[in-house]
């Protein structure tokens, strides 16, 4: 015959010192047949989970209602203990009696020994209700698509495809190296942009699990965790391929300052970009240098602050100074954002070599004069409201990375997010790399202007976060989801009822659920297992019940609606 | 006032809680820890998220005789399921408007999403509601039947 066995923790007085426990386990064991209760000291010590166990064995329980805190440390001596017993864990019914109950009705000892009462009622109507949605599991491919051979996606491929995954690299251009290929030097640092990908070229050049797909594009995203379906259209016409995990490593576009401080009308006012193409092809005669910062960025357009312009500003200043005989370099601009040691050393050194520094305001930004040619910059020092006229040979505009333009459509297909800007989103900031789409990973600055550097670390976690699916043989959908632990379960349809409205359809976040034909003509929702988090939307809105999630189903809540307040 | 005298011949509020366990479930928790002092008229049933909460259930417990339902979630933008909670919150209020429509009173139903995260805001949402609903006369069980094995019915 099935047993319950109520464990009533006393947390050494914390519950016990308001709720009378052995009163509540005395009325528990009248209760019904098949129902024991004890009031035990503790839940949570090393040796609980061995006495809890025993106890259980020896009464001979299959389910268990544990009423004591809601921390997850507790949950864990508990799970040893069921381990113990044999006991399945969804067999189990968890009732805050203290944070809940104890600690905050420590005033009304009645009314909180009431509650008590009602909550280890509501937890035992739980388990007589509580359902179980079976695992499913897929085979993992062992393959890897990483999106973008810029620093990061050239640092994600290497580190996959020396722990020796087959790693599709899909380029857009011609070759690897993203914007690094247009730089003449890079911070930090001191060497130029192809050196600094040089490693990465080389590993794909050498390493026979990269495949190295330039000039072509992703065109669809199937599948989910461990077996995405991918079509790719490559210069020699469209390519199928299965991966187990997605790296989106597309990059930023450049933001082009058109008609701002005359741009594209003096030929002396160029950006960043164009100054680093100077550096390569030469720097010409130009002297006197002013850095114009923020153009474009921190505005209502573009109210982020894009990192990498006041280092790379920096780090043109002193060549400046350090490289042209008699090179003069100002910087102007709203504040310096130089975060870490390493940008703080540029900052310092850019003082010292005798780079002038003016601070403006973002109401009163500088001014290029000149008429065919660029003659003074004038700027109001936001602290003492002193005009500088600053003569030029050269104004450099220090503008922010911005959104890739193929980001919408990269979006859609996969099936992830973008963040206000148009950057791809995380999913939470405690997990950097993860989209809201399982096995699809972010990183460098598709999803945020970072430097080089930044870009390859992200590229590197990011292909540790495919590992972690990758070396699986096979992947539950169980175990799937960013949230902590097991997911809850997953939706699951009643085709006999459903009427196929597709109301589940348009509410899912992850789109899991889809209308199938079954054959006759009749649509009917399915729930794809891998992708379901069992956020339970789809159970909201469905118009009669069919969709439930079988851990919190309709009688569940029912049922602990009829026992809230039966004391 | 004739309404809160009915109270006070003897019937507690009742109030029924879903808290999903990101925001609401932590709130509580915390107000634990900060021995809140709070009125011991709310159960809570623990959700995954707010949107698991059908508008069905809130109607079974208003049904059953529980005075007031209240929904915890997290700030919309803000939930471990992307976009859940938005149309959960959504939801929620046009069930307001229909709690109104019908008579029974859309202050019945307390949201709270990303608003009763922390200690402080879960006591403060769970002592106003308790308050609201103390001034209001207590729902009587619906009587009028309904099969409670089958969904979408009347009875709990």
């Amino acid at each position: 015959m099935a047993k319950t066995v109520v464990l009533l923790c006393n947390c050494f007085g914390e519950i016990g010192g308001v709720l009378p426990l052995e009163e509540i386990a005395g009325k528990l064991r009248e209760s019904g047949d098949g129902l024991s209760a004890h009031v035990l000291p503790s839940l949570c010590m090393d040796r609980d989970a061995e006495r809890m166990g025993t106890l259980l064995r020896d009464e001979g329980a299959d389910s268990v209602v544990a009423g004591g805190c809601p921390s997850p440390a507790r949950r864990e001596t508990l799970r040893r203990a069921l381990e113990i017993a044999g006991i399945d864990p969804a067999r189990c019914a968890h009732v805050d009696l203290r944070e809940g109950c104890a600690w905050i009705h420590r005033n009304d000892a009645a009314g909180a020994a009431r509650k008590a009462a009602d909550l280890l009622a509501m937890g035992l109507a739980s388990l007589g209700e509580r359902g179980t949605s079976p695992d499913v599991w897929t085979e993992v491919r062992p393959e890897c698509l990483v999106v973008g051979a810029g620093p990061a996606g050239l640092a994600a491929a290497s580190a996959l495809a020396r722990r020796g995954v087959t790693t599709h690299l899909v380029e857009r251009s011609a070759q690897a190296g993203g914007m690094m290929n247009l730089l003449s030097r890079v911070y930090p640092g001191n060497e130029d942009g192809k050196s600094r990908i040089a490693p990465g070229v080389r590993e794909l050049e050498e390493n026979p699990r990269i495949v190295f797909h330039p000039r072509s594009r992703v065109l669809s995203v199937k599948g989910f965790a461990g077996d995405f379906k991918v079509l790719v259209q490559t210069a020699d016409g469209p390519l199928h391929l299965r991966a187990g995990a997605v790296i989106v490593a597309t990059g930023a576009g450049v933001f082009l300052p058109a008609k701002m401080y005359r741009y594209g009308e003096l030929k002396q006012v160029i950006t960043l970009m164009e100054l680093e193409r100077r550096w390569t092809r030469g720097i010409g005669e130009a002297k006197r240098f002013v850095f114009i910062q923020c153009v474009g960025a921190r505005c209502p357009e573009r109210p982020y602050c894009s990192t990498i312009c006041c280092p790379s500003s920096l780090k043109n200043a002193v060549r400046v100074m350090e490289e042209i005989p008699g090179g003069e370099a100002t910087v102007l601009h709203r504040d310096i954002m130089t975060p870490g040691a390493v940008l703080e050393k540029y900052y310092r050194k850019a003082m010292e070599t005798g780079v002038r520094f003016v601070r403006f305001r973002e109401d009163a930004p500088p001014e290029v004069t000149g008429s065919e040619t660029v003659e003074e910059v004038r700027v109001r020092d936001a602290a003492g409201g002193k005009v500088w006229a600053l003569p030029a040979d050269a104004v450099v505009l220090a503008t922010p990375l911005v959104p890739g333009m193929d980001n919408r459509s990269l979006k859609d297909l996969l099936g992830i997010e973008l963040d206000g800007h148009g950057f791809f989103a995380e999913t939470y900031p405690l997990h950097p790399l993860e989209t809201r789409m399982d096995g699809i990973f972010i990183a460098g600055s598709a999803r945020w202007p970072v430097s080089s550097e930044q870009a390859a670390a992200q590229g590197e976690g990011a292909a540790v976060k495919a590992l972690g699916i990758l070396v699986q043989g096979r992947v539950s959908a169980l175990s799937l989801g960013r949230v902590p632990g097991r997911k809850l379960g997953h939706g699951r349809v009643e085709e006999g009822s459903c009427t196929g409205c597709g109301n589940c359809v348009a509410v899912c976040p992850f789109l899991a659920c889809s209308l199938q034909d079954t054959g006759n003509g009749r649509l009917v929702s399915r729930v794809n297992k891998m992708r379901c988090k069992a956020c339970g939307n789809c159970v909201s809105v469905c118009p009669n019940g069919t969709m439930q999630i079988p851990e919190h189903n309709y009688r569940m809540v029912g049922a602990m609606i009829r026992k809230a307040f039966s004391e | 006032m004739e309404t809160a005298s009915e109270r006070n011949e003897g019937k507690p509020v009742k109030i029924l809680v879903f808290a999903c366990r990101w925001c609401g479930g932590i709130g509580a928790e915390r107000a634990g820890w900060k021995r809140a002092d709070l009125p011991a008229s709310f159960r809570v049933i623990p959700v995954e998220c707010a949107a698991l909460v059908e508008p069905d259930a809130v109607f079974r417990a208003l049904a059953a005789g529980i005075d007031g339902v209240a929904v915890l979630g997290c700030h919309v933008g803000g939930c471990r399921y992307d976009e859940a909670n938005h149309a959960a919150l959504k939801r929620m209020e046009l069930l307001k408007v229909l709690l109104d429509t019908a008579g029974i009173g859309g202050e019945r139903l307390c949201l709270a999403f990303g608003t009763a995260h922390e200690d402080h805001q879960f006591a403060a949402v769970m002592g106003d509601f308790h308050r609201l609903l103390q001034g209001m006369p207590p729902l009587a069980p619906w009587t009028g039947g309904g099969d409670e094995d089958s969904p979408r019915s009347v009875g709990t």
